[in-house]
């Protein structure tokens, strides 16, 4: 009797220690689609795995289009995942909604001082961490520097050098310029032109100042500059436009990225693939401007209050930017994923990465724009932005801004009467979402 | 067992299938409109009772009216072509030809592949530095340089081409079947008193082929009016959208772009109003034709 009582409280005790073992599940979402990426991401997951029994990590990597809805269903269903990437003002929006943990345990380990500071100024409310960016890459003009030197151009310094070169760049068989044109890059443009030229989108009150003169002069580049773009450039998404760059059909790029490094290798003919054919020149400033603007692409790392298991995920996340896991992530990407530590930057390993090496000018803008403060997230003029306009996310997937610019480059409708359509709609969608009275 | 009785078994019988119609399409449609008098974020637990302020401000939106008009030239567009297609190719099948069961099955792969697999498909045939559809018009001379398929001036020809592409065997599908039950001693008949082909067409395979046209039509119309992944799929990654924002995909934007639940729905509601009075439009001039 006793032997079967023995065996009984065995198996519950068996049956009860399952679930435990199965519960402490880490759900990470990240937006780092390429196959290498995904792999580095699941190898220090299972690392972490390995170090930590009892606790699983299912990493999942999401393309852009499909994250912020995704984030958005699971906070609804109420069953978040513990970790996701997301745009920066996609966190400062949750944040807002109280939906966020800080990760300022985190911080600490790295150690605060060892972060550069414009990757603390992301989704950083209250002095604590809501969002960690996971690396910083900022956009990029590139420009086919053979063609540019045979032509005897210099680096533009103003809007206007630019739209010189392009039309010196422009032959009847390659484009001057080219740009993506789909919804989230024509807001990045706009936001990174706008501040080039000493403008923004909102004042105090939340009141659209889309018909003021730093805008209209904004519109009317875009539409100068599109006449130097091939023809469809509307219609083309990131990768055809690259493709155009790399497949000699355009001479520059307004909104590149270092992931193109990548690609050019892969793509271009082997001779082209060095920076003597593709190189990158600092952004040029509008008339109003003063200094060059970039967008940069850094999305943190963000924590969800909802979520089962956030201990284990900041545990995680200690484990992610080790140097080990950390560099391995970023050399995946390497002229893209920059480092948001400075050791990592510093550090022999990672100085050494054959492709830093061949691309050289190309991490060195990026790092100017970073240690200048010029590069800021989509639509984020000033860094307080982030914090006082909540409604950001939501005007980047109206495509009110879109439509703005394509009635100026495309419809060839004058730049203040586009504006004005552009003001009253935003004037609209932020009143009935009772940011503006 | 009574009269009674039966009854109320058959309605025993059917009764979970109408619990499970209630719950999957009555249930979500009355939210639907219930949402609709509401400024409702999508996602948070945010409302505001509003009345009819969703509907009025529909009415007054400028993209609203735009849409509308998008979603009616892809909709009667791609219903001609699909038709003239469809009933078209089903003629051709009809008629004996070497290999004409293998033709037929082919005839209908488009239909069969998943939506998402004919747009990528597609966005690869019409892109416009490797496709293949660029790279055939340049080698035949047809253009001198390529067409940027997805830019303002052609995106919305693409999404007619896919979406013909795709569903018109549909329709072949419907008419062939038709076309097979027609006796043949009809068209005898009418070949004796010296009918032509087109004479034999108008006279004896179109009023046999009305009904399964009337079906067709009203079913296409809601469908077509009513797509959503044809062309949300052809924007991703890149796409003149603004040039393709159909009523759906708008209503979708104002949905999970703008977080508008009670206006997105409010959009649904007037779509399938506009589609409840189409019907029954085309319901009440099919009758008075036939007692005509």
């Amino acid at each position: 009797m006793n032997r079967v009582a023995a065996l009984l409280l065995a198996c519950a005790a068996g049956v009860a220690a399952l679930p435990a073992h199965a519960q402490k599940v880490i759900r990470v979402w990240h937006t780092e689609t390429q196959p290498n990426s995904q792999e580095v991401m699941r190898t220090i997951g299972k690392r972490f795995e390995a170090k930590n029994p009892g606790v699983k990590v299912e990493v999942e990597g999401l393309a852009w289009g499909d994250l912020e809805g995704k984030i958005m269903a699971s906070l609804a269903a109420g069953a978040p995942p513990e970790l996701s990437h997301g745009q920066p003002i996609t966190c400062t929006a949750l944040q807002a909604k109280g939906l966020l943990l800080p990760l300022d345990d985190v911080v600490k380990a790295l150690g605060e001082a060892n972060i550069w500071d414009q990757v603390k100024r992301v989704c950083r409310v209250g002095g604590k961490q809501y969002g960690l960016v996971h690396a910083a890459g900022t956009s990029l003009l590139i420009y086919r520097k053979d063609l540019a030197t045979k032509a005897g151009l210099k680096p533009p310094k103003t809007w206007a050098d630019l739209i010189a070169n392009a039309k010196a760049l422009t032959t009847s068989e390659m484009a001057g310029i080219t740009i993506p044109g789909d919804n989230l890059f024509i807001n990045i443009l706009l936001g990174e032109l706008l501040k080039a030229n000493g403008g923004i989108f909102f004042d105090k009150q939340n009141r659209p100042q889309l018909t003021a003169k730093q805008m209209i002069e904004t519109l009317e580049f875009i539409r100068e500059l599109t006449r130097y773009a091939p023809k469809g450039w509307e219609g083309h998404g990131y990768l055809e436009t690259f493709t155009n760059l790399y497949g000699q059909k355009a001479a520059m790029m307004y909104q590149g990225y270092g992931r193109g490094a990548g690609l050019i290798e892969k793509s271009a003919p082997a001779a082209m693939a060095n920076t003597d054919h593709f190189d990158v020149w600092v952004k040029p400033h509008g008339p109003s401007g003063k200094e060059p603007a970039a967008q940069v692409d850094e999305e943190p790392w963000m924590l969800f209050k909802g979520a089962k298991n956030t201990k284990e995920a900041i545990e995680f996340l200690k484990f992610f930017y080790q140097k080990e896991n950390y560099l391995e992530y970023v050399q995946t990407v390497p002229i893209h994923l920059f480092p948001i530590t400075k050791s990592l930057r510093a550090d022999k390993d990672y100085q050494a990465t054959p492709m830093i090496q061949r691309w050289k000018s190309w991490i060195e803008v990026q790092e100017g724009y970073l240690n200048k403060d010029q590069g800021k997230p989509t639509l984020v003029i000033d860094w307080d932005d982030m914090t006082s306009k909540p409604y950001l996310m939501e005007v980047l997937g109206s495509g009110i801004l879109r439509d703005m610019v394509m009635d100026v480059a495309l419809e060839g409708k004058p730049a203040k009467d586009a504006a004005a359509r552009a003001q009253k709609r935003l004037e609209e969608l932020l009143k009935s979402k009772g940011y503006l009275k | 067992m009574s009269q009674h009785a039966s009854a109320r078994t058959g309605w025993l019988l059917v009764l979970p299938a109408l619990l499970l119609l209630a719950a999957l399409t009555l249930y979500p449609v009355a939210y639907g409109i219930w949402i609709s008098f509401f400024n409702k974020h999508s996602f948070f637990p945010e409302q505001e009772f509003i009345g009819l302020a969703n509907y009025v401000a529909v009415f007054g939106d400028e993209q609203f009216w735009h849409s509308l008009e998008l979603g009616a030239i892809y909709s009667v567009t791609t219903i001609v072509l699909q038709l003239t297609l469809g009933v078209g190719g089903a003629l051709l099948l009809h008629e004996k030809m070497p290999a004409r069961g293998l033709i037929r099955a082919i005839s209908i792969f488009p239909y069969v592949i998943p939506t998402v697999v004919a747009v990528i498909v597609w966005k690869w045939l019409l892109n416009s530095q490797f496709g293949l559809v660029n790279y055939a018009l340049e080698s035949a001379g047809a253009i001198d340089r390529p067409i940027s398929w997805m830019g303002r001036d052609w995106i919305m020809v693409s999404l007619i081409l896919v979406s013909v592409w795709q569903f018109f065997p549909f329709v072949l599908l419907a008419v062939l079947a038709r076309l097979q039950t027609i006796p043949e001693e009809l068209y005898d008949a009418a070949k004796v008193d010296g009918a032509s082909a087109l004479l034999r067409f108008w006279h004896v395979t179109l009023p046999h082929l009305a009904s399964v046209l009337f079906v067709v039509l009203l079913l296409r119309s809601i469908w077509m009016f009513t797509k959503f992944d044809t062309p949300w799929l052809i924007i991703q990654g890149g796409g003149a959208e603004p040039y393709i924002r159909t009523l759906p995909i708008y209503t979708y934007q104002r949905t999970f772009a703008y977080y508008e639940a009670g206006r997105g729905s409010a959009m649904a509601v007037l779509m399938f109003l506009m589609l409840v009075a189409a019907a029954a439009l085309y319901f009440h001039l099919w009758r008075r034709e036939e007692r005509l």
